[in-house]
């Protein structure tokens, strides 16, 4: 192999993740770490992100996406960490050897430790199966706002967006500034997707219909797209004869989910989580073959990037000690609870635990429960499955026998915004 | 209008596409006129890409015919146009004891080396996955996948470097017989050839129409596909075919070139050539490949398509002369198996027109296509050597089909070469991967405009409207209703 090299530490992805825990691993005392990149700059999709909103949770404080990549960057520069943008890593071995290509050639890198932080992917029109024609103007959310934002093009003129995620509510409103008409917000689900403040601040600031309990069942159009049909659904999300409505637009953005990129982690063969699509991981985000860590939203889609900050900078220090000691607790996803991350806890002592719950609640009730028996108890006043709930693992008394613990959630179901 | 050819061949496809080339083996001026924008732009470019055995022809029907004389052409053109044939052999499925004679009925038609009825205990060796109903199995070890568009794209690209002239945009609305010749005029100009063949596809039945000719109006008949990500690739390793009801071959489960698995296609009339897929019909194919394969993963659908059979009522090729314009040659109803059968055709069109006096001379040096190296395909030695050269191969700018910038370059500015996005994606396969372009989608549109030195917005999907992008942003809109 043309360019072989050996390190303490190789982290697979630059974008928030990637870059805090490359950081982290450095600052812990790692003596050489690689910090891969795809793209020709860091912050994955940050840059992109030019919204505010992020670094409350962390640092009291709201940046836009770039500014805080740029914090990161400014950082990773003071420090001896390896940065390789517009390099792509192509393969993986269970041997924790990375094979990457960039514009100087082929690259072999031996690590003692593996961070994968390959980030995550947009669901698209052809996973979701809607029936249809296939004409220019159906794009992904995410797509939809690189073009924007970083490319200087609106991706139509008369838009619907399918979904009420995130990007999909911010893009409601970034189109609309640019000149663009976003026709309506379509959700299949009864409940938002997205975080309750970027619907007030993007949809309804902005007085775009939100649709709950609809979506799009055709695409129509010959070159561009020139209407779809979007249908009322019923609570199992099938489509209710006669409750149709066509809508004229040259655009479609979707705004759809989420799905961890792990292609790089099976060819490592690292056991995955049905639920989350991403490896198992315990409270330093180790996963369950030695040397290889997995955080950010590879290992499950996270709804703040502080969160994701937390993680990595968790996994990157942890890639740089010795190993642990064997997990105690295996964490499963119970009543209420859509997924459950990390999975694993070894101590239990520091760290966290980050639930998403599978429906709108309020007067709620998280749970842990051992061998038939609640251990902890938290009451929260609301949980949506958008915002994660966070408990830090200190304050869970946790029990003297090794075993299965199930996560739950009670609570009062609510729909809507409310 | 100086020029004058010796043939014209209207249609872009892979039958005008096959025809060109084989042509093109011969002393002869050949110009391809298409109305879109690429080659395999219509029928071609939707369709499950299977290179049916000798098992798998109608016997009695001109389909049957030029279909077994297609066969023997696939090592030739595997070796002069520098394209896999992947081999991967078939299963036709019985469920019952009543299927079984069909099974039979395949076999003696096909008489294969090798072929052979299996028992489902025998298939599921060489098909884990396929259902546990079945009653028996045949297997014929000569079937073989081929990429549609890598065919379609490989006869073009073949015949250019032939000298074969193509010219795109160019929809043919009518003829004028000459003293010696037959002018074909198109809305963008006209061309002089000694002989001109109608490869029309979907357009063919209606162009022989105009020129007089009594002929049945063809019926498109859709069908839809399902393509499942490449992490399914161990799913399946022979084409499965379900024992057929009436004249399609059924909802088959099939590997293809590129490691993705396809499950398809149904059948219903389309009307107005339209290629939506259907809530219904996507259901249909669903259900037909979980017959095959019951644990067939939904979760791993990455996208649906559908394409066209261009029928006619009596379901086989047509392919004369016009009685109007005598050197007019229609070649009408070219549906399944015409991938398989267009080699076939070509020769079969190539008699008819020696017959008519043209003269099929062989050329001195008939150059043969190389294919153009494919990233993912290369050892780790091979991609660091044509990295040092140059630094565009390790430039990746699709993630999930691992293409980089280079491959992109050659496919912008080879002959026939994409000018458009989804011309693009059918020659390197940008796109076509698991994120459907959510990732490439934003490069590509630059690096095309760039590479070809267009306007960014004027960068199409497919069709000459068909932008890519709505405009700039804070452009200010003309549009009253806004307001």
């Amino acid at each position: 192999m043309p360019h072989s090299i050996k390190g303490d530490v190789v982290v697979i992805g630059g974008g928030p993740a990637g870059m805090a825990a490359a950081l982290s691993s450095w600052e812990a005392g790692a003596k050489s770490v690689f910090l891969l990149e795809r793209n020709e700059y860091l912050g994955g999709i940050l840059p992109q992100c030019i919204h505010p909103g992020f670094g409350l949770q962390i640092w009291g404080e709201e940046l836009t996406g770039p500014e805080y990549a740029e914090m990161f960057i400014e950082k990773l520069n003071r420090t001896g960490v390896e940065v390789m943008t517009d390099t792509t890593a192509l393969e993986l071995s269970p041997e924790r050897i990375v094979k990457a290509v960039s514009p100087q050639g082929v690259w072999e890198i031996k690590a003692n430790s593996i961070i994968l932080s390959m980030g995550c992917r947009e669901r698209t029109r052809g996973m979701l199966r809607i029936p249809g024609a296939r004409p220019a103007g159906i794009f992904t959310a995410g797509l939809a706002q690189y073009l924007v934002n970083i490319a200087g093009y609106l991706p139509g003129r008369e838009i619907v967006i399918l979904g009420s995620g995130d990007v999909g509510l911010i893009m409601a409103r970034r189109l609309t500034l640019e000149g663009a008409r976003v026709k309506m917000v379509v959700e299949i689900k009864n409940s938002l997707s997205g975080l309750v403040r970027n619907y007030v601040q993007c949809i309804k600031d902005f007085h775009i219909p939100l649709l709950f309990s609809h979506t799009v069942t055709e695409i129509k159009g010959k070159e561009r797209v020139e209407s779809v049909i979007i249908s009322e659904v019923d609570e199992e999300g099938q489509p209710l004869p006669g409750r149709e409505k066509e809508v004229s637009c040259d655009t479609l953005l979707l705004s759809v989910g989420l799905i961890p990129e792990n292609e790089l982690s099976r060819q490592a063969k690292i056991p995955l989580s049905p639920l989350t699509g991403g490896p198992w991981v315990d409270e330093d985000f180790s996963t369950d073959v030695e040397g290889f860590f997995a955080c950010g939203n590879v290992a499950s889609v996270f709804d703040l990037v502080d969160y994701v900050t937390l993680v990595a900078e968790r996994a990157g220090r942890a890639a740089v000690l010795p190993s642990p000691s064997q997990e105690k607790y295996v964490l499963q996803a119970g009543k209420g609870v859509h997924t459950v991350i990390p999975q694993r806890i070894r101590e239990g002592r520091n760290g966290f635990l980050f639930i998403r719950s599978q429906k709108s609640m309020r007067k709620v009730t998280v749970s842990l429960r051992g061998k038939d028996k609640i251990f902890y108890e938290k009451r929260i006043s609301i949980c949506r499955p958008s915002e994660m709930v966070k408990l830090d693992l200190s304050e869970i008394p946790w029990p003297q026998e090794k075993g299965e613990i199930k996560v739950e959630i009670r609570g009062t179901e609510i729909w809507g915004i409310s | 209008m100086s020029e004058e050819f010796d043939v014209i061949v209207i249609g872009g496809g892979v039958v005008g596409c096959a025809l060109s080339w084989y042509l093109a083996h011969f002393d002869l001026r050949v110009l391809l006129l298409e109305k879109e924008l690429d080659v395999c732009s219509g029928v071609s470019k939707a369709n499950t890409g299977i290179i049916h055995s000798r098992s798998y022809w109608t016997p009695h029907t001109l389909k049957g015919e030029v279909h077994l004389r297609s066969l023997p052409w696939i090592k030739r053109a595997e070796k002069e146009l520098d394209i896999e044939f992947l081999k991967t052999g078939a299963l036709t499925v019985a469920f019952s004891q009543d299927e079984l004679e069909f099974l039979y009925t395949l076999k003696e038609r096909g008489k294969i080396e090798g072929a052979e009825i299996l028992t489902p205990q025998e298939a599921h060796t060489l098909e884990p996955m396929m259902s546990d109903k079945m009653f028996a199995a045949y297997y014929d070890p000569e079937t073989r996948v081929a990429s549609p568009f890598k065919l379609n794209i490989a006869l073009a690209e073949g015949a250019f470097l032939n000298g074969v002239r193509f010219i795109f945009g160019q929809e043919v609305v009518g003829f004028e017989e000459g003293k010696n010749n037959i002018k074909v005029i198109t809305k963008e100009g006209e061309y002089l050839s000694r002989f001109a063949l109608n490869c029309a596809g979907l357009s063919s039945s209606y162009l022989a129409q105009r020129t007089g000719e009594n002929i049945p109006s063809l019926q498109p008949l859709r069908g839809e596909y399902l393509v499942l990500d490449k992490e399914c690739k161990s799913l399946v390793h022979h084409v499965l075919y379900p024992v057929p009801v009436g004249e399609t071959k059924g909802i088959l489960v099939s590997p293809t070139t590129d490691g993705n698995i396809l499950v398809g296609p149904n059948l219903e009339p389309a009307e107005d050539e339209d290629t939506s897929t259907t809530k219904e019909g996507l259901k249909e194919v669903e259900e037909g490949g979980k017959k095959l394969i019951p644990s067939l993963p939904l979760s791993q659908v990455i996208a649906t398509f559908s394409g066209l059979r261009p029928t006619l009522p009596a379901r086989d090729f047509q392919i004369f002369f016009s009685s109007r314009f005598p050197s007019l040659l229609h070649l009408v109803g070219i549906e399944s198996p015409g991938l398989t059968a267009s080699f076939g055709i070509a020769e079969y069109a190539g008699d008819l027109l020696q017959k008519k006096g043209l003269k099929l001379r062989e050329k001195r040096s008939f150059l043969f296509r190389s294919s153009f190296p494919v990233f993912r395909e290369l050892s780790w030695e091979e991609r660091e050597r044509l990295i040092q050269e140059d630094a565009d191969w390790g430039k990746i700018i699709c993630r999930c089909e691992e293409v980089t910038v280079r491959e992109v370059k050659h496919a912008l500015l080879s002959s026939p070469g994409a000018s458009t996005l989804d011309g693009l994606k059918r020659r390197v396969r940008v796109m076509m991967g698991r994120c459907q372009g959510s990732f490439c989608g934003m490069h590509l549109p630059f690096l095309m405009a760039e590479t070809l030195g267009l306007e960014e917005r004027k960068i199409v999907k497919s069709g000459r409207n068909s932008f890519y992008l709505g405009g700039e942003t804070k452009e200010v809109t003309s549009d009253a209703s806004f307001y």
